[in-house]
């Protein structure tokens, strides 16, 4: 469970506070959707969770945020790394090997996994992601999805509870970011991983999340259900957050008196909202 | 770069063991240090050419050898001019520009410099930069620091390239003509970005180690790479006959 407490920070040199007095609480097995405008604090909301603050980045921490009972102003970020793992925003300058294998030992070797134990996990790993195949290529010569995919691997062969994920879709074509998202659905559904993606794409996260943070300079704009988002699509509006267009077709059709239901997020439930009106008519 | 870059393979000098392929390196260059005979340098660099050959690089070694001739003729201009014993062979009014002595210790000197640099070189085709660090890390207890320094500093060659082609890119768009021919004038134009250049690097570097930082890089000691780098006889081999090629040179 990861807990925060009134918790802010404020990056050294800093005209104001990434964080400014964040409250929430994240369960077991938590499916999250982070978003909100660049700047509004979703990767340090990140690096809160793993201890890179304030252990990595120096600045002014109040507050607290509790990982599993540990204080991670107590506890080193290496400690915390056995719960939460990152896969960062810039994924190219996140790898530390040129081959792909080699990626995803890293972890494993430092963590003292035994010998025996880290062949087995960097097959399974390997084969949970279906990168078999990509074992010993060059990293540098794998598409973004590839490279996606790698750092993923990376970090699940670790077998942290919780994995955090910064904008993974960010340099990705909308497939591979469907095949992201199935992916995370997977360690999530499958593997009871706590998932929490920071994600601009709104209509990805209300078709696969459970729950939906907006932040806006620093403090939460919203925190809800994915399905409440739909009733609060002007505060997402007001952030630059596109909202799903079925939503706007809602509404729309919701101005007009056609339809009377609930605002529909994703295109099944647009599928549903326009069959309805259809029949009324 | 490309001279220097590994090619995967799997031959017999492939398969050494990589501390014995950098031993082999050094004694190799060692050798023809020592030699003070022309023709067994000579000989040497031949050698090294048919070596890299059963590995599938002759020609790689071939135009390695042509690069290296080019460094020592312009080391052996400048030797043939400085050492004067022996006989005089040129001169003009009465002022001795180039003795035989000049003209044996340039050549030799020369020949040496390419005989050294070319196993060293050809090393680099076949180890791959990891294999080398962890050997070294696993086996002779080299600071894993080290070795994560020097592997993520070739990591980032090619990043280093191609995001200096982007922020290019990103200059020409905005209309900075950069295929020039005037040299100057191209320096004025390059030479600013770096700053960019190295701002983004100095992120990216930051990253990597937050990203190391994370996944438990305090925590590593010499031992734990997955990898294992056994020695075999074939190791033991190339090792006695380079020691038997060093006897061999210091008595000739
Ligand atoms: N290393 C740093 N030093 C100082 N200020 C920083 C640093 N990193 C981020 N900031 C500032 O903290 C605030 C929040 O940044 P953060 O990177 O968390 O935003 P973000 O929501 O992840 O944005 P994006 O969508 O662009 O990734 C911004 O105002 C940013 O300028
Ligand atoms: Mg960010």
């Amino acid at each position: 469970m990861i807990q925060f407490n009134e918790c802010s920070f404020r990056y050294q040199g800093g005209s104001h506070n990434a964080l400014d007095g964040i409250s929430l609480t994240i369960e077991d097995g938590a499916f999250v959707g982070v978003t909100g405008a660049s700047g509004a604090g979703k990767s340090t909301l990140t690096y809160a969770v793993n201890g890179l603050i304030p252990h990595h980045f120096s600045g002014d921490f109040y507050g607290s945020v509790l990982v599993n009972g540990l204080d991670t102003v107590e506890v080193k970020p290496e400690e915390l790394s056995r719960f939460v793992g990152e896969v960062f925003q810039d994924i190219d300058s996140q790898m530390v090997s040129s081959v792909v294998e080699d990626e995803i030992l890293f972890g494993m070797e430092n963590f003292g996994v035994p010998h025996e134990e880290i062949g087995r996990r960097l097959q399974q790993t390997l084969s949970l992601l279906g990168i078999e195949e990509l074992r010993r290529r060059q990293i540098n010569s794998l598409s973004g999805g590839q490279k996606q995919k790698v750092a993923i691997a990376a970090i699940l062969a670790m077998r942290p509870d919780v994995i955090l994920l910064d904008e993974p879709t960010g340099e990705l074509d909308p497939e591979s970011s469907v095949m992201i998202f199935e992916l995370l659905k997977t360690l999530n559904r499958e593997f009871h991983k706590t998932v929490v993606v920071v994600e601009q794409k709104i209509m990805l996260l209300c078709s696969y999340v459970d729950r939906i943070i907006l932040m806006e300079n620093g403090h939460i704009a919203f925190d809800g259900p994915t399905a409440a988002v739909a009733g609060e699509a002007d505060l997402f509006r007001a952030q630059g957050i596109n909202i799903p267009r079925v939503t706007e077709l809602g509404e729309k059709l919701t101005g007009m008196g056609l339809y009377h239901g609930a605002l529909p997020l994703t295109l099944d439930g647009g599928e549903k909202m326009v069959r309805e009106v259809l029949a009324d008519a | 770069m490309n001279l220097l870059q590994y090619q995967p393979g799997n031959s017999f000098l492939h398969r050494l063991n990589p501390i014995t392929k950098l031993a082999a390196a050094f004694l190799y260059g060692a050798a023809c240090i020592i030699s003070g005979n022309l023709f067994l340098v000579t000989a040497l660099i031949i050698l090294m050419i048919l070596i890299a050959a059963t590995a599938g690089l002759g020609g790689r070694a071939l135009r390695l050898t042509r690069n290296l001739l080019i460094l020592g003729a312009l080391m052996f201009i400048i030797q043939l001019f400085f050492v004067r014993s022996g006989d005089p062979l040129l001169v003009t009014g009465g002022f001795v520009w180039v003795t035989t002595g000049g003209l044996v210790s340039a050549l030799l000197l020369s020949l040496r410099v390419v005989a050294a640099m070319l196993p060293l070189m050809l090393l680099f085709a076949i180890t791959e930069i990891s294999d080398l660090c962890g050997a070294l890390v696993k086996k002779l207890h080299v600071p894993y620091r080290y070795a994560f320094i020097v592997t993520t500093a070739f990591r980032f060659v090619p990043l280093f390239t191609s995001e200096f082609h982007d922020i290019e890119d990103a200059q020409r768009a905005r209309g900075v003509e950069y295929d020039t021919r005037n040299i100057v004038k191209k320096v004025q134009l390059v030479a600013p970005l770096f700053v960019p250049l190295l701002t983004s690097s100095l992120r990216k570097v930051d990253a990597g180690a937050i990203s190391a930082e994370v996944r438990g890089f305090n925590l590593r000691t010499y031992n734990s790479g997955y990898q294992q780098y056994p020695f075999h006889l074939a190791d033991g081999a190339a090792v006695v006959l380079l020691v038997a090629l060093i006897v061999v040179s210091a008595v000739l």
